[in-house]
């Protein structure tokens, strides 16, 4: 019980590294088990997130200024996954007039 | 400089990280402030916020919801970077996240204009079932970090007054992450480039072999085609 109240009144690094590991988990839930592309994309941006909320968790951990340098390029690296990712959508809008991920398996077999 | 760039790049791997959050929990209790180095009251609101929105991303119908959700998480997530002192980070965040991606989200939403029939797909459970699969595994390491004999809080000592200003950050781009940082410049251009180029309409794909290639002629050659379409249109006729 001491404990429990401890863990409530001081947060530390555990807590954002808990909180990430959830948001993973509900981005990687999200990857698998919804059908459209959009819905696909935007929880791989929730998947980044917990990355860089573990990066900056850590860097604050350790006093370390590079964890947030590489959160930075987490960041850029997201908003070109985005860009190539929403264009990839609207392409394949357009030729199919849907975009459920389920039916686009033409390169599969 | 490349080659000392991307070897201290790759050193940062994941077990030297946690082998180093081991050493840091054994910090003796000496040094720690009494209350944490953050309100806690602060983290359990924005993490409120940011698993709501979460689960609320991926569980609405309507697309436009989702985005929203997404937007409230993005700003849960910015408050808590800046508990983390990552103001820059949590600005950056923000700016880019909030702002820019999430606007390209809505845009893409508007063109398309489609909510889904079917929302949980239910093909590939094997693929499913081994991405289960590692998801528990990666919850079992991380759990054996945390659980580590230490104790199960640790608190953190103040930080440098330098830590998380936008200085150090940009030293270190222009130093120790000079080469990831070029390469996320090219990727960038790379990225814009790309979304252009498979986002646009193709203009000369309709042009086949029966129709104008161009519009210089474009004055005399409609003529005679609206003129084969009357011709047409009248042979139809009888």
């Amino acid at each position: 019980m001491q404990l429990l109240v401890q863990n409530l009144l001081s947060v530390g690094l555990h807590h954002y590294l808990i909180l990430a590991v959830v948001l993973f988990g509900i981005g990687t839930f999200g990857v698998f088990m919804r059908r459209n592309a959009l819905t696909t994309l935007m929880s791989i941006e929730l998947i980044l997130n917990g990355g860089n909320l573990t990066l900056l968790a850590f860097a604050r951990s350790h006093q370390d200024m590079r964890g947030q340098a590489l959160a930075l390029l987490v960041i850029a690296v997201a908003a070109a996954e985005a860009a190539i990712g929403l264009a990839i959508v609207v392409g394949v809008f357009r030729n199919r007039h849907n975009t459920n991920i389920d039916e686009l398996n033409l390169l599969r077999y | 400089m490349i080659a000392v760039a991307t070897s201290d790049f790759a050193s940062l791997d994941l077990g030297s990280l946690l082998m180093q959050a081991a050493q840091v929990q054994a910090v003796p209790a000496s040094s720690l402030t009494p209350a944490g180095w953050t309100p806690a009251w602060a983290f359990w609101i924005l993490s409120a916020l940011v698993v709501v929105g979460a689960i609320s991303t991926i569980s609405q119908r309507s697309l436009i919801s989702a985005v929203m959700s997404l937007v409230a998480t993005f700003f849960g997530l910015a408050g808590l970077y800046a508990t983390l002192s990552a103001h820059f980070l949590a600005a950056i965040q923000v700016l880019v996240y909030a702002g820019a991606i999430m606007v390209l989200f809505v845009f893409v939403i508007m063109v398309l204009n489609r909510d889904e029939v079917e929302r949980v797909s239910d093909r590939g459970l094997l693929d499913k079932a081994i991405g289960a699969g590692a998801l528990v595994y990666l919850a079992v390491r991380l759990g054996e970090v945390i659980a580590s004999p230490v104790g199960p809080v640790s608190r953190m000592s103040k930080p440098a007054p330098e830590f998380g200003t936008v200085a150090k950050i940009g030293e270190y781009f222009f130093t120790e992450f000079l080469f990831p940082f070029e390469a996320i410049s090219i990727l960038l251009i790379i990225a814009v480039i790309g979304a252009v180029v498979v986002a646009r309409t193709v203009v000369s794909r309709p042009t086949t072999s029966y129709e104008v290639p161009n519009a210089a002629s474009g004055s005399a050659e409609g003529g005679d085609d609206h003129a084969g379409g009357d011709a047409h249109g009248a042979h139809g006729g009888h």
